[in-house]
């Protein structure tokens, strides 16, 4: 008899332990349900903006929205207008409202220039007004990684056009440097031959020496129009080839400030490499099967450079 | 099934839990991974990153006080500087290499002293040197051939040709049956420049085309255009109607390797026989 109490009183205590157990599970569910409510911002108050953009590209439902780095909000939703354009809505915590002013941007930011996609609120200059509740904020999208290839083309295009424009003028036989050159080598050869004529016929003959020296006036006029035209040439392309210069220096200039460091991250990244393996070889176990090279014997060479044949 | 596995399991737990070696002072690893690598690029010919290699080792051997490391890698240093062609900065390192070298060393040392300074032309310091060596290897030592090869040259400087061709032929017959492809190379080279030398421009000729032989098969530009001038200077003696391609071959490996003086004797040669600056076929 007191066996078969023992048993029921046993078998209570289970009951109790396992209904207590329940109560603890539900309880925890409960609380790890709301919390995921909570955290999803089912109860937080929101207020909707938008914005218009021609391509929905990098943007998704749920994409984090921040202001000065913090997340503020998310993207509610992205439809397809029928004009083609893209509205996308957004959702920001109604406390962060102060910081959207009337004036204020979306910008679409990849991280670290080729990271996750985020959109930032710019706020504008007008700090007195905010923007209303559904208003709809200005779209922009940061220069990425492409955006940066085209400039760098863009700033290497003219660079090349001038170059090619100003070796054309100066290599053309007619209008260039060579033209210029003849024009002036053949006034002055015309000059030197009626001078040495003047020079022979200037003593009895005065008439003739008044006509050729007039003659020579003439060759003087000529040959100052055609340093004029050289005079007229030569700044162009000496401004040109400046511009050029200017281009180059600056290009230079934004080279000495970025590859620099590049190549000695290139360096520090090759010795951080060396270092990674020198340290896996020397792990356990690895160490076990990567001997540490024996003493180094180089074959023997008396004449490395085969000077005994060349002794002439 | 399960007994393998079970069996496999085992194993591999009983070979990670067996005693891990002692690992060696990673400095000491250091300097020989340092050596090792400047060995490899020697012999890939990539000499200037073998020396900066052999100069790291010297570094990291000094620093753990490992005398005999570091002098070994200072010869390795010297070395690499005469096969690029340095040989007043392989004696600075020489120099410092046999204040602090053991014996066993010494040859070799006095070996590279006198190859520097037959490259310098400082003959009679390389007589003075090859003298020393010949004193340390008394009967037969491992360098033997080399030292009779650099005798050789000495003499050859000393246009001692009969002696040169005496040295020479002695360094073959050493080198024979040996995996010693370089100095076969200078050793068949000296013979056939002796040979050219004392007059026998016949027997020079086979002699030239077996070191060219050998440097075509290690792929060494610098030997074969060298030797293609010797071939040409042995053809112009022996009155031989290709003298001239063989200097234009020579011009052509130079140019190619870019070995301005080899380029520049070839074409002194070609406008010493009267012919022109042309690309070999």
């Amino acid at each position: 008899m007191s066996l078969l109490t023992q048993y029921d009183a046993d078998a209570a205590a289970l009951r109790r332990g396992i209904r207590r157990f329940l109560i603890v599970a539900v309880l925890a569910t409960l609380a790890v349900a709301a919390a995921i409510v909570v955290r999803q911002g089912v109860f937080r108050q929101t207020t909707s903006y938008s914005f218009i953009t021609n391509s929905a590209q990098d943007i998704v439902k749920g994409q984090q929205v921040r202001i000065a780095g913090f997340r503020v909000g998310s993207v509610a939703d992205v439809n397809l207008k029928d004009d083609g354009q893209v509205l996308v809505n957004l959702e920001i915590d109604a406390d962060h409202m102060r910081f959207i002013t009337h004036d204020a941007r979306v910008e679409l930011r990849k991280e670290g220039l080729v990271g996750s996609a985020t959109l930032e609120i710019l706020p504008g200059a007008d700090k007195s007004r905010l923007a209303p509740a559904q208003a709809r904020l200005a779209f922009s999208r940061a220069d990425g990684l492409a955006a940066l290839a085209n400039q760098v083309r863009d700033e290497f295009i003219p660079i090349l056009k001038d170059i090619k424009t100003i070796t054309g003028a100066l290599a053309d036989p007619q209008q260039g440097l060579p033209g210029t050159l003849a024009q002036i080598r053949s006034s002055s050869e015309a000059l030197n031959t009626l001078l040495a004529n003047s020079n022979r016929q200037i003593e009895g003959i005065g008439g003739t020496a008044i006509r050729i020296l007039g003659k020579t006036e003439q060759d003087l006029k000529y040959l100052g129009q055609t340093l004029e035209t050289a005079n007229q040439r030569l700044p162009a392309m000496i401004d040109r080839t400046q511009q050029v210069l200017d281009h180059v220096e600056k290009i230079t200039a934004e080279a000495e400030t970025s590859v620099p460091p590049a190549l000695r991250d290139g360096s520090s990244v090759a010795a951080d490499v060396r270092e990674i393996v020198s340290g896996a070889k020397q792990a356990w176990p690895i160490r076990n099967f990567v001997d540490a090279p024996a003493p180094a014997t180089l074959k023997a060479d008396s004449d490395p450079r085969g000077e005994a044949a060349r002794a002439r | 099934m399960r007994a393998s596995l079970l069996l496999l399991v085992t194993l591999i737990l009983a070979g990670c839990g067996s005693t891990p070696q002692p690992p060696e002072p990673q400095r000491l690893r250091a300097a020989l991974e340092a050596e090792s690598e400047g060995a490899k690029r020697y012999e890939r010919g990539d000499y200037a990153f073998a020396a900066r290699r052999f100069d790291t080792a010297v570094r990291l051997y000094a620093a753990i006080d490992d005398s005999r490391g570091a002098a070994r890698s200072r010869l390795h240093l010297a070395r690499s500087e005469l096969a690029l062609g340095r040989a007043e900065a392989a004696l600075g390192v020489l120099a410092t290499a046999a204040g602090s070298a053991d014996a066993g060393l010494a040859l070799d040392i006095l070996l590279l002293k006198a190859q520097a300074q037959l490259a310098l032309a400082h003959d009679a310091e390389a007589r003075q040197n090859l003298a020393a060596a010949a004193g340390l290897c008394a009967g037969t030592c491992a360098q033997a051939a080399s030292l009779h090869l650099l005798q050789a040259r000495a003499a050859l400087a000393a246009r001692d040709a009969a002696n040169a061709l005496a040295h020479a032929e002695t360094a073959l017959k050493l080198l024979q049956g040996k995996d010693l492809a370089h100095e076969t190379g200078n050793a068949w080279r000296l013979v056939a420049a002796a040979r050219l030398a004392t007059g026998d421009a016949a027997g020079a000729l086979p002699a030239a085309q077996a070191a060219l032989d050998i440097d075509r098969r290690l792929a060494l530009p610098e030997k074969i255009a060298g030797d293609w001038l010797l071939i040409g200077d042995i053809r112009r003696k022996v009155g031989a109607g290709d003298t001239a391609a063989a200097y234009r071959r020579a011009l052509a490996v130079a140019d190619a390797a870019g070995l301005i003086q080899i380029s520049m004797m070839a074409t002194q040669a070609l406008k010493d026989i009267g012919m022109e600056k042309k690309p070999a076929r």
